[in-house]
């Protein structure tokens, strides 16, 4: 799509209809895959992301197994429909980076050390990408996770902020990511309120930053209330109370 | 103490459960003197601890778990055993002929006892008996779920084990092995066994396999 003329218009309104601080419309499930020990489907308005994991088994090759703890595995793959135009087979550059920042982002929360020896093999495939796929997949993977029985410290919920025509927007997606300002996408532990992931396309000034980030801690809270609920729905369906 | 959940409320990880670090139990941990679920589950205190029972979670091996294995591999000292997953225990004997003596062979399955789990790996117990299976149907359940099949005092596995007349082998890592008078009387276990597995958490579920049993098996 080519650049609209204005991302804002005069009524405050961004490019599809949203007020700036206000996300795109959520979806979440929990348990969509058979074959993998958890695994989860989240959608962010056009952009659609499913998460899988397995383990812990054994890890591949041998001589990379640590003694005391599990690897973690990450693989982010965008699928060769997930764009406009058709995205080639295999690994880029950006995904084999965003597997590595995914990978690290979900260390920081598992209890790796539970399984010594161990390999956890997170996939985070993108559906269809729409802006925003990196923390979609981050909240995607952080469920199924929570979903194969993972002892985590806590869930991630990440999402970005941005600016565009000079002001900060929650949650961008991929026209405001492509001719907006500044791209910043932010993963927190939300119990503990610490920052697990922050990266910075573009520019802000200070202030913006701070803005920004208590925006991106706004949507993060309301990110992290549907994840307990997904959560919790899934396993209560699977749990009938008490008769 | 002061407890932020109901008894049996499904929990997430990260959820505060309570502000007395010290009681943090399993599937649970303590950070700046509270403690939060680490697993989803149920919560619950049991004695004077807070924990979280997972639905879903990977078999550690505990000492003194009894466990049923697949041999992996003979070496000069000692035998591996494939404990499901990616486990591996190892027997561990002072010298060949000793290994020789055992009697064990790649594949055969056994049911051991684990003496240790630690940074050096899983170690078996030499002292209670290794026991080699001979026959039977070997199935694999979540190990999560073996609480729920033994049931209260064995409650549920015995009565499995009285109407099918079948001998069952139940493995902490969630290997089992089925030994019947009968074919049917085996599937019929096999059947039961699965169906717990299923329903673990449902209400009336020991009535529901009595009937389930009683209905593959006859009277008999």
């Amino acid at each position: 799509m080519s650049r609209p003329e204005r991302l804002i218009d005069n009524n405050g309104r961004r490019v599809d209809g949203r007020r700036p601080d206000e996300l795109r419309p959520i979806k979440m499930e929990i348990g969509v895959l058979d074959k993998s020990d958890g695994s989860a489907y989240v959608e962010f308005g056009g952009t659609k992301v499913i998460a899988a994991v397995f383990g812990p088994r054994e890890a591949h090759p041998r001589h990379l197994a640590l003694p005391d703890r599990a690897i973690l595995n990450c693989r982010y793959h965008m699928t060769s429909f997930s764009v406009e135009e058709r995205k080639p087979l295999g690994m880029t550059r950006r995904e084999i980076e965003l597997s590595k920042v995914i990978r690290e982002a979900l260390e920081t929360v598992t209890f790796l050390e539970e399984f010594p020896r161990a390999a956890i093999d997170v996939y985070v495939e993108v559906i269809q990408a729409d802006g925003g796929t990196r923390t979609a997949g981050l909240t995607a993977a952080s469920l199924a996770l929570a979903d194969a029985g993972m002892p985590m410290a806590d869930l991630i919920a990440a999402v970005a902020v941005g600016k565009v025509d000079g002001q900060l927007v929650l949650d961008l997606c991929d026209l405001e990511d492509k001719y907006g300002e500044a791209d910043m996408p932010v993963a927190m532990a939300p119990r503990f309120n610490s920052i697990i992931m922050l990266q910075l396309n573009g520019r802000m000034s200070v202030e913006e930053f701070k803005k920004g980030l208590a925006l991106a801690q706004k949507g993060i809270s309301e990110i992290y209330h549907l994840q307990r609920e997904a959560l919790k729905k899934k396993f209560s369906e699977l749990a009938p109370k008490e008769a | 103490m002061p407890i932020y959940f109901t008894e049996h409320e499904i929990v997430v990880p990260g959820q505060l459960l309570s502000d007395n670090g010290k009681r943090s139990g399993e599937g649970t941990y303590a950070y700046a003197g509270k403690i939060y679920a680490a697993r989803i589950g149920f919560a619950s205190i049991r004695g004077n601890k807070v924990v979280v029972t997972p639905f879903k979670t990977a078999y550690k091996p505990a000492p003194g778990d009894w466990v049923v294995g697949i041999v992996s591999d003979v070496k000069p000292n000692g035998f591996e055993i494939d404990l499901g997953r990616h486990l591996k225990g190892v027997i561990r004997m002072p010298d060949r002929e000793e290994v020789m003596s055992m009697g064990l062979n790649v594949g055969d399955v056994v049911y051991v006892r684990i003496k240790e789990s630690g940074l050096s790996g899983v170690a078996i117990d030499k002292r209670s008996r290794i026991r080699r299976i001979e026959s039977g149907i070997l199935i694999q359940i979540h190990p999560a779920k073996v609480p729920r099949l033994i049931g209260r005092r064995g409650s549920m596995i015995n009565m499995i084990k009285r109407i099918t007349g079948c001998d069952i082998i139940v493995g902490k890592n969630g290997l089992i092995v089925i030994n019947g008078p009968s074919p049917e009387a085996e599937f019929a276990a096999v059947k039961a066994i699965k169906m717990i597995e299923e329903e673990a958490h449902t209400s009336g579920l020991t009535e529901r396999i009595e009937k389930l049993l009683r209905g593959l098996i006859g009277e008999g």
